[in-house]
C-alpha cells in the first residue's frame, strides 16, 4: 500500500524560558492511503503537536517527514506552505470558518486559494462533497446561523472539497453533543469509504476513536500503541 | 478573495467608515487647496488679462504682481508714451523723447493688495477713469464713473463689478449697490457706479486718492497701454525699451503665465498640504489596517492552515484596503464637491475642481492606502499559523 503520511523518528523540542520542552521525542508512523487512523492520548502528550508538524504548520527539531512521496523535512516556509495547499486538509475543533462568510463562500474561498484560476461556478467535487455531507440547504447561510454539527460538516468540507491526499482533523467533534458528533463522525467515515479518504484525527473520545481503522496512543511524545481495529 | 475583502467591510461597518473619512480627508484637502489656488489664480490672471491694452509698462527689476510697495512707477509716463517729453523751464535738464509710435491710448493703474473678509485678500486698483475708458472695454452698468479724484466727494467714490456686488455687503449689512459705503484701505468709500466687464481689481478708486494714501507721489504700479493695430505691439515694445530702458515691458497675453509664476509660495504651501494629506491617508490606514489584522490573527492562521502563501495574504489585505482607499476617495471628492459649492456660495473665494488636482488626490488616496496597509500585510503574512490559529 502506498503511504500518504511517513513519520520516521521525529522530534520536536520547544525551548519555554530557560526550559527544553520535548513535545515528540521520536514519532515513527505510517498512515497508507485511504486509511482512517485515530490518535489518541492524554493532554500535553504531543498529538496536537503531531498534527501540526504533519502539516507542515510546524518544523520538526529533527527526523524525517514525508507526505505522499514529497520529503517535507528539507522544505522551506513557502515550499510546506505549497505542499498544504495542494495535500492537507485542515479539521479544527472550533470549525475556524470565516464567520464573514457565508457556508459557499468558505468553500469557494479554499477552492480559490487552491487553484487562481477555478471560476466560482459550482465545481463537480463540491457538488458531491455537499451532497455526501447533506449541506446543499445551507450554502447561503453563514456560520452563525448554523448549529455547531452544520458548522462542522462545512469545515469537514471545506478541508476536501479540493482532494487533498491528506485530512487532518484535531478533536473534530469536541466542541458538539453527542448528537452532532455522531452525524459527523458519521460523515467523516462516509468520505472515508465513499471517496477513499484517507484521515488522521486526534480525539479524546473512545467513541470517536472506535470509528477509526486503527487507533495510535500517545504518552509523553511517544507512540505507546498502535493497533488496528477489529470491526464486529 | 474580492468577496473575503468585501465581507470584512461590511462585517465592520464603523472601522470601514472611520478608514473612508481618513482617506477622504486628505482627498478634500488636496483637491480644494488646489482647486482653490488654481481657481484664484485663474481669475485674478483672467482679471489682468481682460482688458483691450495689449501691453504693460512696469518698475524695473523683478516683474511682481502683487507688491507691498505698490506705487513705484512714474504716473507721467502715460502721458510721456502718447506726447512725448520735452525739456521745459522747470526741468530743463530732461532728455527729450519723441511720442512712442503705435500707441492709441496709455493708463496709469495703481494696484494694491488689502486683506478681505474673514478668508482671503483683494487688489485695489486706483485708476484713472477718462484714460482707463480709452485703453479698455470698461462700461457703467449702474451709476456713474469715477472723477480724478481731485475733489472730496469724488476721492472717496469706488467702483465695483458685478461679480463684487454681488457677493459682498455694505457697511449696511446689505448687498452692495450704487450708494452703498464700503471699506477700502481703511477708508470708507461710496460706490458710485457698478462696471463690467471684469477686468484688473473688482474694487477701483481714483489713482490720485491711493496716491495720497501712499505718500503723495505721483505714481503708479504699472501703465497699460493700447496699440494701433494688434499687428504693431512687438514694435511698440522694442521702441518702449530702446526709449525708457531699464523698465518691464510685457504683452498682456503673457499676464497669466507670469501670476502662475508668482505664486512659489502657494506652491510651497500646496507641496505641504499634498505631504500631510498624504501622511493622513497612510498613517489611516496604517492603523485601521494593523488593528483589523491583530482582531483578525486567527483568520489569518485559517488562511494559512488552508495553504495561502505569503504573497497571498498581503494581497487579500492589500485589496481591501484598496477597497476602502477608493471609497474614500470617491467620498473625499463628493464632499470637495459639495465643499466647492459652500465656499462658493458664502465666501468670494473661486474653486476650480481640474483634473490635475483630481488625479493628485486620487493618487494620493490610493497610494497612502495602500503603503499604510503593506506594514500590516507583512505582518500578517509572517504570523506563526499556530500561534494565530489558537489566538483568542
Amino acid at each position: 500500500m502506498q503511504a500518504i503520511l511517513e513519520t520516521i523518528d521525529l522530534k520536536m523540542t520547544y525551548r519555554v524560558g530557560k526550559v527544553d520542552v520535548h513535545a515528540l521525542r521520536g514519532i515513527t508512523l505510517t498512515v497508507n492511503r485511504g486509511e482512517y487512523i485515530a490518535i489518541m492520548g492524554p493532554s500535553g502528550c504531543g498529538k496536537s503537536t503531531l498534527l501540526h508538524v504533519a502539516g507542515g504548520m510546524l518544523t520538526p527539531t529533527s527526523g524525517r517527514l514525508i507526505i505522499d512521496g514529497e520529503d517535507v523535512t528539507a522544505m522551506t516556509d513557502a515550499q510546506r506552505t505549497e505542499m498544504r495547499r495542494r495535500k492537507i486538509g485542515f479539521v479544527f475543533q472550533r470549525f475556524n470558518l470565516f464567520p464573514t462568510l457565508t457556508a459557499e463562500g468558505n468553500l469557494k474561498l479554499a477552492e480559490r486559494i487552491y487553484s487562481k484560476h477555478r471560476n466560482g461556478a459550482e465545481s463537480e467535487a463540491r457538488r458531491r462533497i455537499l451532497k455526501l455531507l447533506k449541506l446543499e440547504e445551507k450554502m447561503h447561510h453563514k456560520p452563525l446561523e448554523l448549529s455547531g454539527g452544520e458548522q462542522q460538516r462545512v469545515a469537514i468540507a471545506r478541508a476536501v472539497v479540493n482532494q487533498p491526499a491528506l485530512i487532518l482533523a484535531d478533536e473534530p467533534t469536541g466542541n458538539l453533543d453527542s448528537e452532532n458528533s455522531k452525524v459527523v463522525l458519521d460523515m467523516l467515515r462516509g468520505l472515508n469509504e465513499e471517496l477513499g479518504q484517507t484521515i488522521v484525527m486526534i480525539t479524546h473520545n473512545p467513541e470517536a476513536a472506535g470509528r477509526a481503522d486503527r487507533v495510535v496512543e500517545m504518552r509523553d511524545g511517544l507512540i505507546v500503541s498502535n493497533d488496528a481495529l477489529v470491526r464486529g | 478573495m474580492d468577496s473575503l475583502s468585501l465581507a470584512n467591510l461590511r462585517q465592520r461597518p464603523l472601522r470601514t467608515a472611520v478608514s473612508m473619512a481618513g482617506v477622504s480627508l486628505g482627498v478634500v484637502l488636496v483637491t480644494l487647496m488646489g482647486g482653490l489656488t488654481r481657481g484664484m489664480t485663474r481669475d485674478a490672471a483672467n482679471r489682468q488679462s481682460n482688458v483691450d491694452a495689449e501691453i504693460r509698462f512696469l518698475p524695473g527689476g523683478p516683474i511682481s504682481i502683487t507688491t507691498s510697495n505698490p506705487l513705484m512707477l512714474s504716473a507721467r509716463y502715460a502721458d510721456a508714451l502718447l506726447h512725448g517729453i520735452q525739456p521745459t523751464p522747470d526741468n530743463p535738464a530732461v532728455e527729450a523723447r519723441p511720442p512712442v509710435a503705435g500707441v492709441m491710448a496709455a493708463t496709469p493703474v495703481g494696484q494694491y493688495l488689502q486683506a478681505a473678509g474673514a478668508i482671503g485678500f483683494e487688489l485695489v486698483d486706483g485708476v484713472d477713469f477718462q484714460s482707463l475708458k480709452d485703453t479698455s472695454r470698461i462700461r457703467i452698468i449702474k451709476g456713474h464713473g469715477l472723477g480724478d479724484g481731485s475733489d472730496e466727494q469724488s476721492a472717496h467714490e469706488a467702483i465695483v463689478d458685478k461679480y463684487y456686488a454681488e457677493k459682498n455687503v455694505g457697511l449696511d449689512n446689505h448687498p452692495v449697490r450704487v450708494g452703498s459705503s464700503i471699506k477700502v484701505l481703511d477708508q470708507t468709500f461710496t460706490v458710485a457706479g457698478i462696471y463690467d466687464p471684469p477686468m484688473l481689481a473688482r474694487v477701483k478708486i481714483p489713482l490720485k486718492t491711493m496716491q495720497e494714501l501712499f505718500g503723495g507721489a505721483d505714481n503708479c504700479s504699472f501703465v497699460m497701454i493700447k496699440v494701433e493695430k494688434p499687428e504693431m505691439i512687438k514694435q511698440v515694445i522694442d521702441t518702449l525699451n530702446e526709449y525708457y530702458p531699464g523698465n518691464n515691458v510685457i504683452p498682456t497675453s503673457e499676464i497669466p503665465a507670469l501670476y502662475s509664476q508668482n505664486l512659489f509660495a502657494v506652491d510651497v504651501l500646496l507641496d505641504v498640504v499634498v505631504g500631510l494629506a498624504s501622511v493622513i491617508s497612510t498613517l489611516v490606514i496604517l492603523l485601521g489596517m494593523y488593528t483589523t489584522i491583530t482582531e483578525r490573527t486567527r483568520e489569518i492562521g485559517i488562511l494559512k492552515s488552508l495553504g495561502a502563501s505569503k504573497r497571498l495574504i498581503v494581497s487579500i489585505i492589500e485589496r481591501e484596503a484598496a477597497l476602502i482607499s477608493l471609497l474614500g476617495v470617491i467620498l473625499g471628492f463628493v464632499l470637495s464637491v459639495i465643499g466647492r459649492y459652500s465656499i462658493q456660495s458664502s465666501t468670494r473665494l473661486i474653486v476650480d475642481l481640474d483634473l490635475k488636482w483630481i488625479l493628485i488626490a486620487a493618487t494620493i488616496g490610493m497610494l497612502g492606502g495602500l503603503l499604510g496597509a503593506f506594514y500590516p500585510a507583512v505582518r500578517a503574512a509572517n504570523l506563526d499559523p499556530v500561534e494565530a490559529l489558537s489566538y483568542e
